[in-house]
C-alpha cells in the first residue's frame, strides 16, 4: 500500500468517525426510543358491541395510508413512569398519495369500555396497561385500525419546541388561569401557579406552549377547547420541523431524550422525514374535534358519555 | 524505522485533526432557525438598515429597548419588563413589570429609570395552595391630561367567586391612587380572558373584546365604549376576529390586526370619524403581523413579525405610500399641432395607460432579534 492510499484511507476513516461522533447521540436515541413496540392485547368481548376493529381498507394500502396514535402525558412526580395519564390523545391519519391529514382529537374524559377491562375515562387506558392498551381500547371503541403510536411526555414537548427554536401561534384569545399545576420545575407536584398567554401572533418558547395546550380551566369548551389548541401547537411544530436540516438531529435528539416513545422503527422514520416536509397545504390538515352532541357531560365521575352512534360513522369517514 | 514512526505520528495527528474537523463542521452546518435570537444591543447594526423617524420602545425577553438612529439601547435589565406606552407629552414611559403570579403597571423614564410604582398587585395567599389573590394589570395607556391611568386587570379578587374564571376588563385608575379608587369601565365575557389593550381616544376608549362567536369559537372583536359601564358597542365582527388596535396621528384611521380565526394575522386599516369605522383594508396578508403602530409622524406603520418562516419577531415598516399612494400625476390632454388648417377629420388621441403605482413593500428592519409580539410598540416623534 503506498503512503498516498495510506493517508487518504487515513483521511477518509477520520472524518466518517467524526461523523459518525456527531450523530451518535442521536443514533443512540433513536435506537432507544423508536421501535418500541406496544403490546396490544386482544380486544374485549365488549368491543364488539360498538364495532370490530377493522383492517385497513385494500384501497387505503395501496394508497400507502397509515393511522398514528399520539398520546400526551402528565409525566410529572405525582405519577409514576408508565402509569400516567394521557392528557391528549389524538388519531392522525395520513393518506401520503394526496398529501391529506385528519387529526381527531378524542376528548380525555370519555367515558368507554378500556381495553384492560371495565370502563372508566379513556385517559386512564395508557396507565393501566401503557401503550398498548391505549391502543387497544382506541381500536375496540372507535373501530379503527392503529399503525402506530407517538408517546410524548411533558417534558419532552418542552424540550422538543426549545430545540426547535419555539414556534409562531396566533393565540385566539389570551388564555389565563389561575390553578395550573406548578407540577413541572416544581417540588411540590400539587401545587399550583398563575398563567396568562396573552393574545395574538406570537414566538412561543417550549415551557409558553405547554401552558398554552395544557390550560383548560379558563375555557368554557374545556378539554374541547384545549384539543383545539393542541392541534394548533402540533401543526407549528411541524412547520417548524420541515426548516430543520440533519445537522439539528443530534441537538433534537438530545433535548428530547428520554420524553419520546414510539413504535416507529428507525427505517420508517426516516422515510417520514421527507414525507412530512412535502406536506405544505395547511388547507390539507383536516380537524375534527367531537364536540357534543358526539360527547355529553354527565357520566360518572365528571367524564363525558360517547354517542356512538354519531361518533362511529363519522370516525369511520375519516379512518376506513 | 525512523521514518515509519514519524509516518504513524503524522498519520495520528492528521487522523485527529480530520476526525475534529469533520465533527466541528458538522456543527457548523446546523439551521440557523434554531439559534436564539441576539439581544438588540449585541447586534451589529446593518449597513442598509432602515432609519425609523423617532424613537421606537421595544420589548425583548423582559428587557424594554429604545431603537432611535439605527441603534438599539438597553434600558432595563431582563426582569420581565413588556408593554411600554409613551407618555403623551413624550416625557416618561409607562410599562409593565411582570412576575410569575402577578404584573404591576410602573412610570420610568425615557432612559429606563423607576420613577414610581403605580399598581400593587401583589397579595398574600388567602389559604394554603391560593393563588388567586394577586393580579395582572397589562396594556397600560394615560389619559390626554395624564391623569387616568388606564389598564387591564383583572382584580378584585373575591373569596368564593367562580376561581376558575380569570377575566380582564378594562379599568381607569386615578394616577398615583389605589385601585380602589378607580372603576371597572368594561364587563368582561366570562370564561374569554377579558378585555384587552385599551387605547384612548376622543370620546371613549377602543379595546379588544374577547368573545365566543355563534359557533363557540372564541375570537377578538374591536369594541369602543364611551362611558364607565356602558355595554359599548362592537366595530368589527367576529369572523374578522380584529384586535391590537392602533389610532393614527390625525385621529381618522385605525390600524389593527385581523385574524379571520385562522393561523393568519393579516395587517389591517380602516378609517375612524370618531364613532364608526369604515371598511376593513387588508394591507398585508403574507405575513403574521403583531402590533401595528403608527409613525408619529404619519410617514408609516411599524409592526412586529417573523423574520423568517417559524421565526422569531422582528420590527418592520410599512411606508405610508403602500396604503396611501399619492395621487396619479395628471394625464397630458392632446393639444392641437401646431401647423395650418387641417381639412379633414381630427385624430383622436390615443390615451394613454393610467400610470401604475408602484407596489410598495414592507421595509423589514432587523434581524435576529426576537421582540415580544404581545407588547405594543411605544412610538415618539
Amino acid at each position: 500500500m503506498t503512503t498516498i492510499t495510506l493517508v487518504a484511507l487515513a483521511v477518509a476513516l477520520s472524518a466518517v468517525a467524526g461523523g459518525f461522533a456527531y450523530f451518535l447521540p442521536a443514533a443512540a436515541t433513536a435506537l432507544q426510543e423508536t421501535g418500541v413496540s406496544a403490546n396490544v392485547p386482544s380486544p374485549s368481548p365488549i368491543s364488539v358491541l360498538f364495532s370490530p376493529s377493522p383492517s385497513p381498507s385494500p384501497s387505503a394500502v395501496s394508497q400507502g395510508a397509515f393511522t398514528v396514535l399520539l398520546l400526551g402525558s402528565d409525566d410529572d412526580s405525582k405519577f409514576s413512569a408508565d402509569h400516567v395519564l394521557t392528557q391528549s390523545m389524538i388519531l392522525v391519519r395520513v393518506i401520503p398519495a394526496t398529501k391529506q391529514v385528519t387529526m381527531l382529537s378524542i376528548p380525555r374524559d370519555l367515558y368507554v369500555p378500556l381495553s384492560t377491562g371495565g370502563s372508566g375515562k379513556i385517559d386512564g387506558a395508557y396507565s393501566y396497561g401503557g401503550a398498548g392498551a391505549a391502543i387497544a381500547t382506541v381500536e375496540q371503541d372507535f373501530g379503527v385500525h392503529i399503525d402506530d403510536y407517538i408517546w410524548v411526555g411533558l417534558l419532552g414537548l418542552i424540550k422538543v419546541i426549545d430545540a426547535i427554536g419555539g414556534i409562531d401561534i396566533v393565540t385566539s384569545n389570551p388564555v389565563m388561569d389561575d390553578y395550573y399545576p406548578a407540577d413541572v420545575f416544581s417540588n411540590d407536584p400539587y401545587g399550583y401557579q398563575r398563567i396568562a398567554v396573552l393574545a395574538g401572533p406570537q414566538h412561543l418558547d417550549g415551557i409558553h406552549a405547554m401552558e398554552y395546550v395544557r390550560s383548560r380551566h379558563s375555557d368554557l369548551q374545556s378539554d374541547y377547547g384545549r384539543s383545539k389548541r393542541q392541534q394548533q401547537v402540533l401543526q407549528a411544530i411541524r412547520a417548524k420541523a420541515k426548516l430543520l436540516a440533519p445537522s439539528d438531529v443530534p441537538a433534537l435528539a438530545t433535548a428530547i431524550g428520554g420524553e419520546l416513545k414510539t413504535s416507529f422503527g428507525l427505517s420508517t422514520v426516516a422515510q417520514l422525514v421527507p414525507l412530512a416536509a412535502s406536506f405544505d397545504n395547511p388547507d390539507a390538515i383536516r380537524q375534527v374535534l367531537l364536540l357534543p352532541p358526539y360527547a355529553r357531560s354527565g357520566a360518572p365521575g365528571g367524564s363525558l358519555t360517547p354517542n356512538w352512534g354519531l361518533i362511529l360513522p363519522l370516525v369511520h369517514q375519516y379512518f376506513p | 524505522m525512523i521514518a515509519k514512526f514519524l509516518l504513524a505520528v503524522g498519520l495520528a495527528i492528521l487522523m485527529a485533526v480530520t476526525g475534529v474537523s469533520s465533527y466541528v463542521y458538522l456543527g457548523s452546518r446546523q439551521s440557523k432557525v434554531v439559534a436564539p435570537p441576539q439581544k438588540p444591543t449585541a447586534a451589529a447594526p446593518r449597513a442598509q438598515a432602515y432609519m425609523l423617524p423617532g424613537t421606537v420602545y421595544l420589548a425583548q425577553a423582559g428587557a424594554l429597548y429604545s431603537y432611535s438612529a439605527g441603534r438599539f439601547h438597553q434600558l432595563t435589565p431582563e426582569v420581565g419588563w413588556t408593554q411600554p406606552a409613551l407618555y403623551p407629552d413624550g416625557s416618561h414611559l409607562l410599562a409593565v413589570k411582570r412576575s410569575a403570579f402577578y404584573s404591576d403597571v410602573y412610570e420610568l423614564t425615557t432612559y429606563g429609570g423607576v420613577v414610581a410604582q403605580l399598581t400593587n398587585n401583589a397579595a398574600a395567599p388567602r389559604n394554603a395552595w391560593d393563588t388567586g389573590a394577586n393580579a395582572w394589570s397589562f396594556y397600560p395607556r394615560l389619559s390626554p391630561d395624564q391623569r387616568t391611568l388606564w389598564m387591564s386587570y383583572d382584580g378584585p379578587k373575591i373569596v368564593g367567586a367562580n376561581y376558575f374564571d380569570v377575566d380582564m376588563a378594562v379599568w381607569a385608575v386615578p394616577v398615583g391612587a389605589p385601585i380602589r379608587s378607580g372603576r371597572a369601565w368594561t364587563v368582561a365575557n366570562s370564561y374569554t380572558g377579558g378585555d384587552m389593550q385599551p387605547i384612548v381616544v376622543p370620546g371613549g376608549i377602543i379595546y379588544t373584546k374577547y368573545v365566543y362567536d355563534q359557533n363557540g369559537n372564541r375570537t377578538g372583536q374591536l369594541w369602543f365604549t364611551n362611558r364607565a359601564g356602558a355595554a359599548g358597542r362592537a366595530l368589527t365582527s367576529t369572523d374578522a376576529s380584529c384586535e391590537q388596535p392602533s389610532l393614527s396621528p390625525d385621529g381618522g384611521s385605525l390600524a389593527m390586526i385581523c385574524t379571520y380565526q385562522k393561523q393568519v394575522s393579516d395587517l389591517t386599516i380602516a378609517s375612524w370619524n370618531g364613532s364608526s369605522i369604515g371598511g376593513l383594508r387588508t394591507m398585508i396578508s403574507d405575513q403574521l403581523v403583531a402590533q401595528p403602530t403608527w409613525a408619529p409622524d404619519g410617514s408609516g406603520i411599524g409592526y412586529l413579525a417573523p423574520g423568517g418562516p417559524a421565526a422569531p419577531f422582528q420590527l418592520w415598516f410599512l411606508p405610508k405610500n403602500a396604503y396611501n399612494p399619492p395621487p396619479p400625476p395628471p394625464v397630458p390632454t392632446p393639444s392641437p399641432s401646431p401647423g395650418g388648417p387641417h381639412n379633414g377629420p381630427l385624430p383622436s388621441p390615443t390615451p394613454s395607460p393610467a400610470p401604475v403605482a408602484p407596489v410598495v413593500k414592507p421595509i423589514q428592519v432587523t434581524t435576529n432579534l426576537g421582540f415580544d409580539a404581545t407588547s405594543p410598540l411605544a412610538w415618539s416623534a
